[in-house]
C-alpha cells in the first residue's frame, strides 16, 4: 500500500493512530473543509450553466471513483463502466415509471441493481484475470445494451425514458437546480468518503494485494475470486449511483448515451487522472467533463477548421483530441495527473534543492 | 435444407474474415504480449483508404491495394515506435488503454476525412454477381473474399514456417530474453509483427468494406473477432482460424434459427454471449497456453 510515499523525509508514524490518519496535518484538514465549504457556497452563487457543469462533475466523480475501486485499487479492467452507469439511470426510471417509486426509494436500488449485475459479470473472475476479465466486461457492455434497447415493455427501447427528481424534502424544492446540486454534492461527498475509507479497511487492502500480485495475495489467505467479484460489485454500485444522480439532473435517459466509447473514455481518463488514488479519480472525471464542455464550446471553431457540418466535425474532433490526450499521457506520464501533482508538491516543499 | 446450406455458406464467408482479423490480433499478441484493440480501427482505415484510391482517385486495383497496404504498414510503424514501445514492461492496463485509444483515434480519422458516410466499391474491387449451384446461389464477393482470407492466412503461416525471419519471430513468441540472447533483434521483430498485423487488418477491412459497405461500423467486426481470438486461444494461429470460422457460422445460424425468437439486432449479442460462455467454461480457449505462474 502506498503509505510512505509523498511524505517529507523525517516524517514517521509514531503510533497506529497516526498511521491511520486521513489528514496528516491541520493545514490539510483545513484545506479540505474549506474546499467543501466553497463547493457548497458555489451552489448558492453560481448560475445555471456553472451548476450544470458542477452537477456533471459530481456525478462523474462518483462513477470514476467506482472505476478507481475496480481498476485502480483491485487492478481489474472494466470496459463496461458506462453501461453500468446506464443501468443505474434506467433503474431509477423504470422503478419510477412502473412501480411509482419516488427518487429516494429508487436511489439505493439504482446502486444495488448494477452491483448485482456487475457481480454476475464478475463471476468469470473465479478462473481468469487481467486481459481476459477485460473481455468479460466488454461482453457485459454488449449484453446490457442489448437488453436495455430491446426490453421494450420495461425500458421503452431506444426511445429513452423520463425520470423525476426527488420531491421536496424538509421544504426544499429539488426541481430548482441550485438545491438539486446541493443534494448531488452531499451524496458525492458521502460516496467519496466511503470510498476513501474502504481503501483503509481489510477489504481495501485485499484489493491492493490482489492488484499488486494475486498469487501472493492468495498465499496470504485472501480469497481472490471473492475479492475481485466484490470489487466489481462495489465499483458498479458507484456507477449506478452516479447514473442516478446524472439522470436526475437531465430527467431523461437514453441508452444511446452509454456507448463503448464512453466506457473507454472512463478508463482512459481514469489513467489520465492517476490510478490508485481517490484524488486521481476526481481529477480524471473533472478533466474529462471539462474537455466535453470545451469541445461543445469549440464546435463553431472546429466547424470552421474542418469546413464541415457540426455533426461530424465536432464528433471527429472529440474522438481525435481525447484519444491523443489519453495516448500521450499514458506514454509520457503513465502515473497520471495525481503523480504530477505530488511531484509539484514535493518540489515546492524542497524548493531551493532538487531533492 | 436450403436455409441450412445458405447459412453455412454465409457463415463461412463472414467467418473467414473473422479468422483474418483474429489472426491479426494473434500476430501482435504472440510477439509483444499486447492485445492490440487498435486492429479493429485499422479495418476502418483500410476500407476507407482503399475506397479513396479506387473510387475517388480511380487508380488501378493493384496500385490501390499496394497503397492501402503501404499506408497500413506506415501506420503500424508509427504505432509501434511511438505508442507501444515505451509501454514495454508497463502493467497490463497501459497497453490496453493505449490501443483502445488508437482504435477510437482511427474512428475519429475516418469521421474526419470521410465524414463517416457509408460508401461502396461497386464492381471495381471484387466481381459482383453470383454463381448458380443447383438450387442456391453463391455470391461471388463472399466466395472470393473467403478465398482471399484463406490465401493470406496460408501465406502468413508459411512465412512463419519457412523463412529465417519467421523462425526468429517464432523464437520471440517463446521468450523475449532467450531471443535476444540468440542474437535476434527483438525490436525489429516487434516492428515486423505490427506491420504484418496491420496489413492483414487492412486486407480484412477491404473485404469487409466490399461485403458490408465502407463505414465506421466496420470496427464492430473487429470486436466480434475478439471472441474468435479467445475461443481459439490467444497464442494460436490455427486456433484463431478455426475459431473465426466457428464464430461466423454460429453467429449466422443463431441469427437464422433463433433470430425470430429474440427481439432486435443480435449480431453483436451472439459472439459476446459466446465469449462469456468460453470465459466460464474454458477460459484459455481451444489451443491457448495455460500459463502457470508462480511467485
Amino acid at each position: 500500500m502506498t503509505i510512505n510515499v509523498d511524505r517529507p523525509c523525517g516524517t514517521f508514524d509514531r503510533n497506529y493512530y497516526q498511521a491511520m490518519e486521513i489528514f496528516r496535518t491541520p493545514l490539510r484538514k483545513f484545506l479540505m473543509i474549506a474546499f467543501i465549504v466553497v463547493m457548497y457556497i458555489l451552489g448558492f452563487i453560481a448560475d445555471d450553466y456553472i451548476l450544470s457543469l458542477l452537477i456533471v462533475f459530481c456525478a462523474f466523480s462518483v462513477g470514476m471513483t467506482g472505476l478507481q475501486i475496480i481498476t485502480g485499487y483491485a487492478g481489474q479492467i472494466s470496459l463496461g463502466h458506462a453501461a453500468f452507469m446506464g443501468v443505474g439511470m434506467y433503474t431509477v426510471a423504470t422503478f419510477q415509471a412502473h412501480l411509482g417509486f419516488n427518487f429516494w426509494m429508487a436511489l439505493p436500488l439504482a446502486g444495488l441493481f448494477p452491483m448485482i449485475i456487475g457481480m454476475v459479470f464478475g463471476i468469470p473472475a473465479i478462473r481468469i484475470k487481467g486481459l481476459y476479465l477485460a473481455f468479460a466486461s466488454l461482453a457485459a457492455h454488449f449484453v446490457i445494451v442489448y437488453v436495455i434497447s430491446n426490453w421494450r415493455s420495461v425500458t421503452n427501447g431506444t426511445d429513452g425514458m423520463y425520470l423525476h427528481r426527488p420531491e421536496t424534502l424538509l421544504g426544499i424544492d429539488f426541481m430548482i437546480d441550485k438545491y438539486y446540486y446541493l443534494l448531488v454534492l452531499t451524496i458525492t461527498i458521502i460516496m467519496i468518503y466511503f470510498a476513501k475509507n474502504l481503501t483503509r479497511t481489510r477489504l481495501g487492502r485485499a484489493f491492493v494485494a490482489v492488484r499488486d500480485n494475486d498469487i501472493a495475495a492468495e498465499v496470504m489467505g485472501i480469497n481472490i475470486a471473492h475479492t475481485k467479484i466484490l470489487a466489481f460489485g462495489i465499483g458498479c454500485f458507484y456507477a449506478g449511483i452516479a447514473g442516478a444522480l446524472g439522470g436526475g439532473y437531465y430527467e431523461y435517459v437514453n441508452i444511446e448515451w452509454f456507448t463503448l466509447t464512453d466506457s473507454i473514455w472512463y478508463l482512459g481518463f481514469l489513467v489520465v487522472g492517476g490510478l490508485g488514488s481517490i484524488f486521481g479519480a476526481i481529477a480524471g472525471a473533472v478533466v474529462w467533463k471539462s474537455l466535453d464542455e470545451l469541445s461543445t464550446l469549440m464546435t463553431p471553431v472546429t466547424e470552421a477548421l474542418m469546413g464541415g457540418m457540426a455533426f461530424y466535425a465536432s464528433a471527429a474532433f472529440t474522438l481525435i483530441f481525447y484519444s491523443l490526450i489519453v495516448i500521450v499521457v499514458l506514454v509520457l506520464e503513465p502515473r497520471g495527473i495525481n503523480h504530477r501533482w505530488q511531484i509539484m508538491k514535493r518540489s515546492y516543499r524542497l524548493h531551493p534543492f532538487p531533492y | 435444407m436450403e436455409l441450412f446450406l445458405k447459412s453455412l455458406m454465409l457463415g463461412f464467408a463472414s467467418g473467414g474474415i473473422y479468422s483474418l482479423v483474429a489472426v491479426s490480433y494473434v500476430i501482435i499478441y504472440k510477439a509483444t504480449r499486447i492485445f492490440a484493440f487498435s486492429q479493429a480501427g485499422m479495418l476502418i482505415i483500410g476500407a476507407y483508404v482503399m475506397w479513396q484510391c479506387l473510387i475517388v482517385w480511380s487508380l488501378p486495383i493493384w496500385l490501390s491495394i499496394l497503397i492501402s497496404l503501404a499506408i497500413g504498414a506506415a501506420i503500424a510503424l508509427i504505432i509501434e515506435r511511438t505508442c507501444t514501445r515505451p509501454l514495454i514492461g508497463q502493467p497490463i492496463l497501459a497497453p490496453i488503454v493505449v490501443t483502445l485509444g488508437i482504435m477510437l483515434l482511427f474512428r475519429g480519422i475516418g469521421l474526419l476525412f470521410w465524414h463517416g458516410e457509408v460508401e461502396g466499391y461497386g464492381a471495381s474491387f471484387l466481381p459482383l454477381g453470383a454463381w448458380k449451384i443447383g438450387f442456391m446461389s453463391l455470391p461471388k464477393i463472399q466466395a472470393y473474399g473467403f478465398i482471399v482470407c484463406m490465401v493470406v492466412i496460408a501465406l502468413l503461416i508459411s512465412f512463419y514456417k519457412y523463412t529465417r525471419t519467421g523462425l526468429g519471430m517464432r523464437v520471440v513468441h517463446e521468450d523475449h530474453l532467450v531471443a535476444q540472447n540468440l542474437g535476434i533483434n527483438v525490436k525489429r521483430i516487434f516492428q515486423f509483427s505490427w506491420i504484418f498485423s496491420c496489413m492483414v487488418a487492412v486486407i480484412a477491412g477491404m473485404l469487409l468494406g466490399n461485403i458490408q459497405g465502407v463505414g465506421l461500423d466496420l470496427d464492430a467486426n473487429g470486436l466480434v473477432a475478439i471472441a474468435a481470438v479467445l475461443f481459439g486461444g490467444m497464442e494460436s494461429f490455427g486456433g484463431a482460424v478455426i475459431a473465426g470460422l466457428a464464430i461466423g457460422i454460429i453467429q449466422i445460424f443463431v441469427i437464422q434459427y433463433l433470430g425470430a425468437l429474440m427481439p432486435g439486432e443480435i449480431t453483436m449479442l451472439v459472439p459476446f454471449v459466446f465469449l462469456l460462455l468460453i470465459l466460464i467454461i474454458k477460459p484459455y480457449g481451444l489451443f491457448g497456453l495455460v500459463r502457470i505462474e508462480r511467485l
